[in-house]
C-alpha cells in the first residue's frame, strides 16, 4: 500500500487538476477507494484551493472595474490622438536622421539652390524693367558687309552678308 | 525603414539639380535652308516661312537642306554643320521669362564669317543669310522651338 501512495501521489495532483488520462484516473480512484490517507490529501488540496480562491473572490467583488477601464480607456483614447504624429515620425524615422546628421548635405543644397534661384529672380526682375529697350539684335562682327533689320509685325529679324557695294539677296 | 533618412536629401538632391538644369534649358528651332533661282521648287516643310522668304529675297527656290531642335543650355555651344566646312554654333547667353539672348557664331573653312548676339522671343525667328556663292546663299533660320 505504501509503495501504491507514493507512486498515485504522483498522480493524485493532476487528478485534482483535472488533467489525468483516463487511465490515470481509473488508477487514482481505484486506489483513492481504499487509501484513507490519500482521500485526505485530496481533501486537503480542495481546502486549499478554497481557502485561496475565496479571498481573491472576495477582492475581485470589491473592486472597481468600471472606473479602471475608464482609466485605460482614457489612455488609449490619448495614444489615439497623437499617433498620426507617431506614425509620421517612426516613418521618416526622424530621431535617427537628425543624429546622424545626414541631413545637413541635403540642408546645404537646398540653402545654395534658394540663395542662387533668389539672386536669378532678382536679377532677371531688375533687368526685364528695361529688357524692352534692348534691340533684337544686340551687335554684329563679320569680315563682309551685313544689313540688319528686323520687320516687327511678322516678327523677323535678318541678318544678311554681301560682299562689297553689292546688295544681292533681300528685295526690300 | 532605416534607408529612407539617406534616400531622402539623395532624391531632393537630384531634384533639385533636375529642376535647376530644367528651368535654364531652352529649345531652339534651327534650319538650314539653300534659296536659289534655279527652279521655282519650295520644300513643303518651309511652308511657314514661305510667305516671309518670298516678300524677303528675290529668289525663286527654298530648299530645306536639314532642320534640328537644339536644347540650349546657358553657355554651352550647340553647332551643326549647315554644309561641308561650313557650321552655325548657338549659344544660350541668358534667359528671361519669355525671351533669350542667344550668341550666333557662323564659321566657314574654320574663319568665323559671322558672331552675333540676337533675341529670340516667342514666334520670332531670325533668319542669317549669304553671302551669295554663284546661284545658290545659305539661309539659317532660328526659333523657339514649337511646343
Amino acid at each position: 500500500m505504501k509503495d501504491s501512495c507514493s507512486s498515485v501521489s504522483r498522480l493524485l495532483e493532476k487528478y485534482f487538476d483535472q488533467e489525468a488520462t483516463d487511465k490515470e484516473r481509473s488508477l487514482v480512484e481505484d486506489h483513492l477507494a481504499g487509501c484513507l490517507s490519500c482521500q485526505d490529501t485530496l481533501e486537503w488540496m480542495g481546502d486549499f484551493r478554497d481557502s485561496v480562491k475565496t479571498p481573491v473572490k472576495m477582492a475581485v467583488q470589491k473592486e472597481d472595474f468600471e472606473r479602471a477601464w475608464q482609466n485605460i480607456r482614457r489612455e488609449i483614447q490619448l495614444q489615439e490622438k497623437s499617433s498620426w504624429w507617431k506614425s509620421i515620425q517612426s516613418w521618416l524615422d526622424l530621431p535617427r536622421f537628425f543624429r546622424k546628421k545626414v541631413w545637413v548635405p541635403a540642408v546645404a543644397v537646398v540653402a545654395i539652390f534658394a540663395l542662387l534661384t533668389t539672386q536669378v529672380f532678382f536679377e532677371e526682375a531688375s533687368e526685364e524693367a528695361s529688357y524692352g529697350a534692348l534691340p533684337d539684335v544686340e551687335y554684329v562682327d563679320s569680315s563682309y558687309n551685313v544689313m540688319v533689320y528686323a520687320i516687327e509685325k511678322s516678327k523677323i529679324t535678318v541678318i544678311w552678308l554681301f560682299e562689297g557695294q553689292e546688295m544681292e539677296a533681300p528685295s526690300s | 525603414m532605416r534607408r529612407i533618412p539617406l534616400v531622402l536629401p539623395l532624391g531632393l538632391i537630384l531634384v533639385l539639380l533636375f529642376a535647376s538644369t530644367a528651368l535654364s534649358q531652352m529649345n531652339v528651332r534651327l534650319r538650314v535652308i539653300q534659296a536659289s533661282n534655279v527652279g521655282r521648287a519650295v520644300d513643303p516643310s518651309l511652308r511657314d516661312l514661305h510667305g516671309q522668304l518670298g516678300s524677303l529675297f528675290n529668289f525663286t527656290s527654298y530648299r530645306l537642306l536639314r532642320e534640328n531642335d537644339l536644347s540650349l543650355y546657358p553657355g554651352l555651344p550647340a553647332s551643326i554643320q549647315a554644309r561641308p566646312g561650313r557650321f552655325i554654333e548657338v549659344t544660350l547667353v541668358r534667359q528671361y521669362r519669355e525671351d533669350a539672348e542667344v550668341r550666333i557664331r557662323v564659321i566657314r573653312e574654320g574663319k568665323d564669317i559671322l558672331a552675333t548676339m540676337v533675341r529670340l522671343s516667342p514666334g520670332r525667328t531670325v533668319l542669317i543669310g549669304g553671302p551669295r556663292h554663284a546661284e545658290w546663299v545659305i539661309i539659317f533660320a532660328l526659333s523657339p522651338a514649337r511646343y
